[in-house]
């Protein structure tokens, strides 16, 4: 708890650290990374939003509206892969 | 004559049989075929045992059996009973033991995870499934029949038709929350509910050229009040479910929309998913109800709108629909609720129930033909919200209720009203209204809390969320996370505290309550 993993670097675990602090049927549920959170109604479209501003204030990936859509949002895998994806278009991301 | 809701369905059948009604997705229906529905599925429920004035559950999505119900049930001389499908089987079991209901209409997945929590509401006779699937357990359920809704269409309607009630009759129950207790029951005539129609139809200007998109759900005023201006004008009502805001854009556009409502949830959903990169020249007008638009969204809209009317509104549940703000003046009065619809006064008084001059702060009082009947059951808060009208001569007596909105406002020097804040400690999030005292009950069944209060913290797009401050029982630690997932399984996502504080004491006032406005002075509110 107190030490910083080498995965607190990751997308995917800090979305997923996100999504079960801010959607609490996520973990009580324990999700995988894979479950679908917008089928299963975990995610509804205020979660969306939510998501859309902790990508930006978090990783600074600007979600655009043609960006918001059920293949980047569904599952906490999609969520990452978009980010990641995302940072490797900005200019000048060397991590 | 049309007196009785399901009486708009029958005279735009009869006027424009082959227009499209009701849209979803692949589905649509054409007048006539809703009406042929609707009185077949009224004849099923008259034969599965419905007599007059028997309420009837409805816990669906939006669907065309929806529709297929509200109107059905008016016809077959019952009271429907329409329910938000995010409410957890706890909340359904408290409406269903709350107005005694006698059936309920829903689908099989969702009868499936009811049916535990439904088990001691004895009024519950049968059950009517939607779907294919033969639902959890066959035909019947702790020996209450199950119907096939399916079946029910195939039914042939027989000789005349014979209603069974006039327009002072109930048509529904709607549930929403006050500032405490559980969600209380608000009782809408016929009368009250093609009130509302006409109205809105009148200052909206709606004919049967337009179509409107529901994306309000039908258990909530306004949205309701969508479904029933469509049908007495002889519109066509497109049904959508959505997650993302390109969906209700593609919707608008696909389907030619020409009125969309919205509560502010909507509307920043749509500022921020892009409603300024495409076009809208069918959309003729929009509509805000459900809290105040936040100014940033509703400069968005205007830039994206600019041939759209846009209209700010204001009611409560327990009067239907109150006021708006003519298009005209948004320019000049951005923040303000407008003005009484037609045929409506609307009144602020203050506490000795004298009038206030502009400027004033006081209470929002609703006088016309929608104010509702009161609380299903509970005489008690009815008469703390419909009281005599305190400004007709005595000699009238008491011939007349008018709404006490708990809401306070000021009015302008041209009589245009503002909203101010609220008299009572409710809460209001993404357009559902929240009791506080309703979630710190689930606070307290956690059995790990001595004391709880929750309030309303502003947010822009949601308009408030609810942080709950705790006492642990014993001083034992408290795990907020832990807590949080309780409320989860207890209560939709929008009655769930965001954030909480564990304290050792509560603030209290010298007669021992929960001080709530020393919680909110600490919040810097």
């Amino acid at each position: 708890m107190n030490g910083v993993s080498k995965d607190d670097n990751n997308a995917i675990f800090r979305i997923r650290r996100f999504v079960f602090q801010k959607f609490p049927l996520a973990r009580k549920r324990s999700v995988a990374n894979s479950d679908n959170l917008l089928e299963s109604g975990i995610i509804d479209s205020l979660g969306v939003l939510e998501l859309v501003t902790f990508f930006q204030q978090e990783f600074s990936v600007t979600a655009a509206d043609e960006d918001l859509t059920p293949e980047n949002f569904q599952n906490i895998e999609c969520m990452a892969r978009f980010v990641e994806r995302s940072l490797e278009l900005q200019p000048g991301s060397a991590e | 004559m049309d007196f009785l809701i399901h009486h708009m369905l029958r005279n735009s059948a009869a006027l424009y049989p082959e227009k499209e009604a009701v849209v979803h997705g692949a589905r649509r229906l054409s007048y006539g075929e809703v009406a042929d529905r609707c009185a077949s599925i009224a004849c099923g429920l008259r034969s599965a045992g419905m007599q007059r004035g028997d309420r009837v559950g409805i816990y669906l999505d939006p669907s065309v059996e929806q529709v297929f119900s509200i109107f059905s049930i008016s016809q077959a001389g019952g009271v429907y009973v329409p329910m938000n499908t995010v409410l957890v089987p706890e909340q359904v079991a408290h409406i269903a033991r709350d107005c005694g209901m006698k059936a309920l209409i829903t689908t099989p997945d969702k009868l499936e995870t009811l049916l535990p929590a439904l088990h001691d509401v004895s009024s519950l006779q049968f059950f009517i499934v939607t779907g294919e699937s033969s639902g959890p357990s066959g035909l019947q359920v702790d020996s209450k029949p199950i119907h096939r809704l399916r079946r029910m269409l195939q039914l042939p309607v027989a000789g005349r038709w014979s209603d069974w009630g006039i327009s002072k009759d109930l048509a529904a129950i709607l549930y929403t929350s006050g500032s405490t207790g559980k969600p209380k029951g608000v009782m809408l005539s016929h009368a009250n509910v093609m009130a509302g129609s006409t109205i809105v139809s009148t200052y909206l200007e709606i004919s049967d050229r337009e179509r409107i998109l529901a994306v309000l759900p039908f258990s909530f005023d306004a949205g309701m009040n969508q479904l029933m201006t469509a049908f007495q004008q002889g519109a066509t009502i497109v049904l959508i479910k959505f997650v993302f805001a390109k969906e209700i854009i593609a919707a608008l556009i696909a389907e030619h929309i020409t009125g969309l409502a919205g509560v502010p949830t909507v509307w920043s959903l749509l500022a921020n998913g892009g409603i300024l990169k495409h076009k809208f020249p069918d959309l003729r007008y929009i509509t805000n109800t459900g809290g105040a638009m936040p100014q940033a969204v509703l400069k968005v809209l205007r830039e994206a709108l600019l041939s759209t009317k846009i209209f700010l509104m204001y009611g409560l549940t327990e009067a239907f629909r109150s006021t708006y703000l003519p298009p005209e003046e948004l320019e000049r009065r951005p923040t303000s609720m407008g003005k009484a619809i037609p045929d409506t006064e609307i009144l602020v008084l203050n506490e000795h129930g004298k009038r206030c001059p502009p400027g004033e702060i006081g209470e929002l009082v609703h006088r016309g033909p929608t104010v509702s009947l009161g609380y299903w059951g509970n005489q008690e808060a009815t008469d703390r919200v419909l009281k005599s009208n305190p400004l007709l001569p005595q000699e009238l007596g008491d011939c007349e209720k008018v709404c006490y909105s708990g809401d306070l406002v000021k009015m302008d020097d041209d009589g245009f009203l503002y909203y101010v804040g609220r008299r009572d400690t409710m809460i209001k999030s993404s357009g559902y209204r929240i009791s506080p005292t309703e979630v710190e009950e689930v606070l307290f069944q956690t059995g790990k809390i001595r004391q709880a209060a929750v309030i309303g913290i502003p947010d822009e797009v949601l308009g408030q969320t609810i942080k709950a401050f705790i006492v642990a029982k014993d001083g034992a630690p408290l795990d907020c996370d832990a807590i949080q997932d309780f409320c989860v399984e207890k209560m939709p996502r929008h009655m769930v505290p965001k954030q909480f504080e564990v304290m050792k004491e509560l603030p209290k006032t010298s007669s021992g309550k929960v001080d709530y406005p020393a919680l909110r002075r600490r919040e810097g509110l």
